[in-house]
């Protein structure tokens, strides 16, 4: 395969997913604060910390005023990170690979593309549709995995798009986790209710699973538990890194590389790392630098597997 | 709710003109079917398929970028719902006649790059070819594969007031439209359906794979499974779709400069798992971008070191570089001779009348004659520097004669010739609009291949005789009937 279609691939899963996660935490965030009563110290502005890179005053201004927040997530041509930016990169990636992703996956971002830049999407926003138009952003979103899903052939342009999903996904987690803990300043004793980690819960789509599975009443240990080592929640740092360790097996396969060795040491210390960290050990002091360093060495990887993959020009 | 029938009672034909369907009060028989089957739909209903024929292309991206007020508006090119009918019988004429013409270009090439016997027999001027700016010497004397320059062609057909089909031009470079007619005929299939059926229009759909099996026999012998590319400027160049079409479906990687290097006079791709030869490239990129140690250095669009794998035969470069000097618009005045000399044969297909500016008493009858001229200039295509004699005003009239005067090597002139009208449906009425035809014509080791049909273009502005996509023109599916 193409470098260059190799990393187009990679990016169009990695924008694609950076789309999904912010259509998720951000539709939760517009129905929870609704509630007013519950959610009275709720505001927007984690979520603007996590996915623009606003001033500190600017946040001030913006994170209790739902509509300017929505422009500026998910329309504002200057937000490097807006819905309107990431969804014209992922279709510029899609459309440099184009012969190499199903014409059903290249007119499903052509279509979603065509649907962010249309005019009637900010009336749409602004107007008693806000909600709805929200849910059928992320409708379109969640119907883009199902669609590559099952149209793509597996091999190797498949393992690249999903090396850069699961890179996105365990990226984006650590970054949701880490306001939410910076919240309590990382104080598991602290004790919060579920309240406090319903917001966090419903932005990765866990919360159903954590009433179901955690019966206790440490709700900040349960949640910390959730999001990084529950192998089977979907966006828990575990479940992707497992995911990443299959795609990055079956890429190194297939190619036959001098840095495989230091690729897949890089991979083996991360997984490690959470795999057989100690739960008990986790705690005021030592949170932090942990999900810092697991972000950093995530970072860190994606960055040396995209040179020895990528490099083309 | 309004009968579509009531609404043809309005089709008016322009007098002295060709239209494909209509003699004035008769239907062709071509169009019988077609005619009756249009008469039992509504307006609403033929409205409602076309705004479906722009969501169908719309979605699949088959769109280009308009830019105002710095944003990017996409639009898709314009596509007329009628299709355009052609009967076996017309087809078999322009079939023979664009074959016998490639044949002779591709001689004419073969010999232009190497003989040059045509020259030393005093058939084409020496100076012409020495003055045309796409005769290419760095490819002198490289030995192509079959000795086929012209792979793929489009050449441009038109109608005139008698019916006659003329050439208009040759397109021997890079010629693009093909995905249209495909996807022309792609969206026909879905608006109508049972009319396809009925009228037992030929298929078009294989030229992919026709294209395919040439390519592949292009790579140098002792290869058993060749590693075909197709070279794209990249995402921005306005005909992209139709590049990662192609490579879709025939299944092979498309590619820009920077996927490509060369070694050891071997050209090679970028992929993950290191190098890998490259067999053949159908290239999109112009001649001048391909090589920038041979030609423009500062392009990015290409590979360094192209050439000199060309010519060691290391690679098939599809269509061959230097093709420019046979589609040059004074150039195109020989064709007929190009003919007779290779082939010893009459043109089938005649070309429509060109006078070369360079010698003064024709520029002297064209400027006397100049409301009924139209002036080219021979190096550009897509409707940019031309002047229709009709319709300009005094002071572009004044403009183009100052710029023949200056340089008249660089102009020739063509009496207008009224193109052929067909019905489209526009804003709810039918109108007879003007238009050219495109066939597709592929040319491999065992011959020359044309899929029967091609890209109809249509001038959409009432009474407009130009249908580059770029000046407001659109398109047509192209039928050709048993």
């Amino acid at each position: 395969m193409l470098s260059r279609i190799a990393d187009s691939l990679f990016w169009l899963n990695r924008y694609m997913e950076r789309a999904d996660g912010m259509l998720r935490t951000t539709l939760s965030h517009a129905v929870l604060l609704l509630d007013k009563d519950v959610n009275s110290d709720l505001s927007w502005q984690h979520v603007l910390e996590t996915f623009t890179y606003c001033s500190d005053e600017e946040i001030d201004v913006l994170k209790n005023d739902t509509r300017a927040v929505l422009d500026k997530l998910l329309l504002d041509g200057t937000n490097p990170n807006s819905l309107k930016v990431i969804v014209t990169r992922a279709r510029e990636n899609a459309r440099g690979a184009q012969d190499h992703i199903t014409k059903e996956v290249w007119e499903h971002v052509n279509g979603l593309y065509h649907y962010v830049n249309s005019p009637e999407l900010e009336k749409q926003l602004h107007g008693f549709q806000m909600i709805e138009t929200i849910e059928e952003l992320l409708h379109e979103s969640t119907l883009y995995t199902g669609v590559a899903d099952s149209t793509m052939p597996r091999g190797q342009g498949w393992d690249f798009m999903n090396l850069g999903k699961y890179i996105e996904r365990c990226l984006i987690t650590i970054e949701i986790a880490d306001k939410f803990f910076s919240m309590i300043d990382y104080n598991l004793e602290d004790e919060k209710d579920i309240l406090h980690w319903r917001p966090m819960l419903l932005s990765l789509s866990g919360y159903e699973l954590h009433l179901k599975n955690y019966r206790s009443n440490s709700f900040n240990d349960n949640a910390l538990h959730q999001v990084l080592f529950n192998g089977h929640f979907t966006r828990s740092v575990i479940y992707s890194l497992n995911r990443l360790n299959k795609y990055i097996r079956d890429v190194m396969q297939l190619n036959e590389t001098e840095a495989k060795e230091i690729l897949h040491k890089m991979f083996g210390r991360i997984r490690s790392r959470v795999e057989f960290a100690d739960f008990a050990s986790l705690n005021k002091e030592t949170l932090e630098p942990f999900l810092t360093g697991v972000k950093d060495e995530v970072n860190d990887f994606s960055m040396q597997f995209a040179q020895n993959f990528f490099s083309y020009s | 709710m309004i009968s579509a029938a009531a609404v043809w009672q309005q089709y008016l034909t322009p007098p002295g003109i060709w239209d494909e369907m209509s003699t004035g009060n008769i239907i062709r028989q071509q169009y019988d079917k077609v005619f009756e089957a249009l008469q039992h739909l509504s307006v609403e209903a033929l409205q409602h398929k076309d705004r479906l024929a722009a969501e169908l292309f719309m979605n699949q991206g088959i769109t280009f970028t308009v830019y105002s007020d710095n944003k990017g508006i996409e639009r898709i090119f314009p596509f007329d719902i009628i299709p355009r009918i052609i009967t076996s019988a017309e087809w078999n004429h322009i079939e023979k006649g664009i074959q016998q013409r490639l044949k002779a270009l591709n001689m004419f090439l073969k010999d232009i790059y190497n003989e040059q016997q045509i020259i030393k027999e005093g058939v084409v001027p020496a100076d012409l070819i020495a003055s045309c700016p796409h005769f290419t010497r760095e490819v002198f004397g490289i030995q192509v594969p079959h000795d086929i320059y012209v792979h793929i062609s489009g050449i441009d057909l038109i109608r005139g007031e008698n019916g006659t089909f003329y050439i208009l031009e040759d397109n021997l470079r890079t010629p693009s439209g093909v995905s249209y007619m495909l996807e022309n005929r792609e969206v026909t299939k879905r608006i109508f359906p049972n009319m396809l059926f009925e009228n037992k229009v030929k298929m078009v759909s294989n030229y992919p794979l026709m294209l395919h099996q040439i390519l592949i026999q292009l790579a140098p012998a002792q290869v058993s499974n060749p590693y075909v590319v197709l070279l794209t400027p990249g995402v921005y160049n306005s005909a992209y779709y139709e590049h990662t079409f192609l490579a879709r479906q025939m299944g092979i990687d498309l590619v820009e400069g920077r996927d490509l290097v060369v070694d050891n006079h071997k050209v090679y791709a970028k992929t993950t798992n290191g190098l890998k030869q490259v067999h053949v490239i159908y290239r999109r990129v112009d001649d001048e971008y391909l090589d920038p140690l041979v030609f423009k250095p500062d392009s990015v669009l290409g590979v360094p070191g192209l050439v000199s794998a060309y010519r060691k035969g290391n690679v098939a470069i599809v269509n061959a570089m230097g093709n420019g000097v046979a589609d040059d618009k004074a150039v195109y005045n020989y064709v007929p001779a190009m003919i007779k000399y290779y082939l010893n044969e009459e043109p089938i297909l005649p070309n429509v009348p060109t006078y070369e500016l360079s010698d003064a008493e024709a520029r002297q009858h064209v400027f006397k004659n100049i409301n009924n001229m139209v002036i080219k200039r021979t190096n550009q295509s897509g409707g940019y520097g031309m002047l229709m004699g009709n319709s300009a005003s005094e002071k572009e009239i004044d403009d183009f004669k100052k710029a023949v005067e200056a340089d008249p090597r660089s102009f020739i002139a063509q009496p207008i010739i009224k193109l052929s009208t067909v019905p489209c449906f526009i804003d709810g009425k039918f109108v007879a609009r003007h238009v050219d035809l495109r066939p597709y014509a592929l040319c491999g080791p065992e011959g020359i291949q044309i899929v029967p049909g091609g890209l109809t273009r249509v001038a959409l502005r009432e009474g407009s005789l130009v249908v580059n996509s770029s000046q407001g023109g659109g398109s047509k599916d192209t039928w050709v009937i048993e």
